[in-house]
């Protein structure tokens, strides 16, 4: 009984242990899968298709081009300045408070771009206001406004707030960037 | 494959720029703020709205300069969408353009060779990977070799695997994962010596990473087993007790520990593991095993009546765990199976091994962690969450295409009723007349100034003055020959000298004045007419745009509607494919059990036919 049982388990927890290294085997359920699996990645296309749709459809009705106006925020490594939250006004009225988690400041710091805001604002001229909170260095508090006047015409408009280091003044530099 | 070090290669997809970013990642120098707005979703690993933002903006025309970059990201995230079809098309696409770059050429090759190493087809991937190679990011390369190893495992080609991943220099991350996978394709195939190697590479594994001390554990199992099974017990001991007591190996580290010390005649010795495992949750097939394992040590360092103690134990735990089975069985069929699974945090083996302790003990969620270990059930419980995750978004959007209609039906009103008033405002407008007036002006002034006719610039007052002493003048023309009027004649001459003179004196400041007058007249001419036509223009198409608009609304409506309800019966049919998963691996655990119940049945039987052969109870 000895040999028979050790060998019965021994074998058995062998592949037990390798098994999951390794492709599996196919399964009776293997066609059923590989089905459903045409059918998600079929509606995954689908719906990803659709939402492009609705996301340009969403923004020519609520933003169309004549109006629309976006506010980016954008920084590079962020030594100086420890970014927690902007603010923007428009023609003196808040439009925009938008306070950033740890996963977003990372996706700033590699390079990506925030859209803050999205909003209408009548062909002429208007004043925007952002205010940049955060921690300077040694961890002051820190508080940064910058001023643009936008000549609202008939295109779409598109505003960078960037934050970048300066680093022969160990400071931070807030500059406003339209772009054409 | 580590997450960690997929997120480190699917952030090398965008495009590098010149700095570098925190954690050592390449930073990306935006071109198009639009381009920086995908990278935003990207980087926070939302690769289904970074997608969508993406094909948008790609349609907007606005990623002209980052136009292959974010074709290259687009097909890397239809990749870890798991779309290997749009993918390897757009990876395709790139490759087959003269112009594409050579880096992005080299991570189209490396993403292409994924996809085809995704599909099985191997000889084609290790071809697209090796021609990944000049301009290819160094974080990509690990992946690469590992891919390129793999592949030529599948194939049996172990030597070329091997030589593949001799001298890596790099991560341990990959190399680990590489190594496992090839020790164990080697033990399988007989080529016992250099697997073993390769594991114990892992096995020995010096980290502080969670992912990888997992790893380094099945790597010990692995040996312990395979070591056991070659009749080293003592070696099998070494690697065993490498396994981490509190991971999800350790179940299995012990019941190998035990027939390491067992199969060298050390019963006593082999107890101690196996007793440990007695305490554990029975549902593990470990467990289960220790339950005829401490009988058979008794048995052997005859301890027969506690052999025989432990043989009933061992049934009454099989027993009870069969009607434990039969309970998760009908839960299941009843469709409380998803329910459990769907309220755990994540769908990761190692998450789920930290989160056993909280599972609760009811039919529906007993085996939910051994089942979770199962790669075919984890797979189709995350086709499952991502189709929950495509039935919210649809749900989303079936509510905002209702807005989307309200707003377009009322600005269609407004339309209606404001668009005439503001019409016959403007139409009392009457821009060419402005226009000609402006030009009359224009050519008076012109005329002024070549002429240096001081008196176009004259105020009212002046003016005035001028009109009477041209009536005095005439007066005094009738009556030439009156000599009585010549002191008359005299002062006229005199006081037009005067207006003259004053007239001459303010020429210089009165043309400057007259000249920006024109030029701020010109302006406002040319806003008036700009803005007329603007206005024209978007009274013009107003009522166009806003028909179109609803147009589109109309058109999107019934495409939400019939995925909502295909991804509702794709939802079912994955519920329905999932407890069948679970109900067949229940049906196989229960059938297992009933085959360890019999052998304790025969054991029992075994020992009181040796006791009654010999005269004695057990």
């Amino acid at each position: 009984m000895r040999m028979t049982m050790q060998a019965l388990l021994v074998k058995a927890l062998v592949f037990a242990s390798l098994a999951p290294a390794l492709a599996e085997e196919p399964t009776p359920a293997a066609a059923e899968r590989s089905a459903l699996d045409t059918e998600v990645q079929e509606l995954r296309r689908q719906v990803v298709d659709l939402n492009r749709d609705l996301f340009m459809l969403e923004e020519d009705l609520l933003f169309p081009a004549s109006t629309q106006v976006a506010v980016f925020v954008s920084m590079d490594t962020g030594t100086f300045f420890q970014l927690d939250s902007v603010q923007i006004k428009v023609d003196d009225k808040e439009v925009a408070n938008y306070l950033y988690t740890a996963r977003e400041l990372e996706a700033l710091k590699r390079g990506g771009v925030h859209r803050v805001w999205l909003g209408n604002l009548k062909a002429g001229e208007h004043e925007l206001v952002a205010f940049f909170t955060g921690q300077g260095t040694h961890e002051r508090d820190y508080k940064r406004g910058a001023t643009l006047t936008i000549d609202k015409g008939v295109g779409a408009q598109y505003v960078e707030l960037k934050i970048s280091d300066k680093r022969r003044k160990l400071q931070p530099e807030f500059v406003v960037r339209v772009w054409e | 494959m580590p997450a960690a070090v997929l997120m480190t290669v699917l952030l090398a997809a965008a495009a590098p720029g010149d700095g570098a970013a925190a954690g050592g990642l390449p930073a990306v120098k935006v071109q198009d703020l639009h381009y920086g707005d995908v990278l935003f979703h990207f980087y926070q690993q939302e690769y289904f709205d970074a997608l969508v933002r993406l094909a948008g903006y790609r349609d907007q025309g606005r990623l002209a300069a980052h136009a292959r970059d974010a074709e290259l990201l687009r097909g890397g995230l239809w990749l870890s969408l798991g779309q290997h079809r749009e993918a390897r098309e757009i990876f395709e696409r790139l490759l087959a353009d003269p112009a594409t770059p050579p880096p992005v050429r080299a991570q189209a090759w490396f993403y292409l060779g994924k996809v085809l190493y995704a599909a099985g087809q191997f000889e084609e991937s290790g071809r697209a990977l090796r021609s990944a190679t000049a301009g290819l990011p160094a974080a990509l390369d690990p992946e690469r070799r590992l891919l390129l190893a793999q592949g030529l495992m599948y194939h049996g080609r172990f030597d070329e695997a091997v030589a593949e991943l001799d001298g890596w220099s790099g991560a341990p991350e990959w190399t680990a994962y590489a190594q496992f996978n090839l020790g164990v394709a080697l033990v399988r195939a007989g080529r016992e010596e250099r697997g073993l190697q390769l594991l114990e590479a892992v096995g020995t594994l010096v980290t502080e990473n969670a992912e990888l001390i997992q790893l380094r554990d099945k790597a010990n199992v692995a040996i312990g087993y395979a070591q056991l099974q070659a009749g080293r017990p003592a070696a099998a001991r070494v690697a065993l007790d490498r396994v981490q007591l509190a991971g999800s190996q350790a179940n299995k580290a012990l019941l190998g520990a035990g027939w390491a010390d067992a199969a060298e005649g050390g019963y006593r010795t082999a107890l101690v593991p196996w007793l440990e495992l007695h305490g554990r949750a029975v549902q593990d097939g470990a467990v289960q095993e220790s339950y005829l394992a401490v009988p058979y040590a008794y048995a052997e360092l005859g301890a027969i009546g506690q052999a025989v103690e432990y043989y009933e134990q061992a049934i009454a735990s099989y027993d009870a765990e069969r009607l434990r089975i039969d309970e998760s069985i009908a839960a299941i069929r009843a469709g409380r199976l998803l329910q459990a699974a769907l309220a755990t945090r994540d769908d990761g083996r190692q998450g789920w091994f930290a989160q056993l302790a909280d599972v609760p003990d009811s039919p529906e969620s007993r085996y939910l962690y051994h089942l979770m270990a199962g790669h075919e059930f984890q797979e189709g419980l995350k086709s499952y969450r991502s189709l929950e995750a495509m039935a919210a978004n649809l749900s989303r959007w079936s509510d905002d295409l209702g807005a989307f209609g309200d707003m377009v039906e009322t600005r269609q009103r407004a339309l209606a009723t404001r668009l005439p008033s503001a019409e016959s405002r403007l139409a009392t407008v009457d821009i060419g007349a402005i226009n000609s007036q402006r030009d009359a002006l224009r050519a008076r002034y012109e005329a002024a100034l070549a002429e240096r006719d001081v008196t176009a610039f004259a105020t009212g007052e002046e003016r005035g003055w001028l009109d009477l002493l041209d009536g005095v003048d005439a007066e005094l023309s009738s009556r030439a020959g009156d000599a009585a009027l010549d002191d008359a004649r005299e002062k006229a001459r005199l006081a037009r000298g005067v207006v003259m003179w004053r007239l001459d004196q303010a020429w210089k400041v009165r043309t400057w004045q007259a000249g920006r007058s024109m030029r701020e007249l010109d302006a406002a001419v040319y806003d008036a007419r700009t803005r007329q036509a603007a206005s024209s223009r978007a009274r013009q198409g107003a009522p166009e745009r806003n028909a179109e608009l609803g147009r589109r609304v109309a058109a999107v409506a019934p495409r939400v509607a019939s995925l909502a309800t295909r991804v509702e019966a794709a939802k079912a049919a994955q519920e329905r494919y999932l407890a069948a998963i679970a109900v067949g691996e229940l049906e196989a655990q229960r059938r297992r059990l009933d085959e360890y119940s019999v052998q304790a049945r025969y054991a029992i039987a075994t020992i009181y036919d040796r006791a009654s052969a010999q005269g004695q109870g057990p």
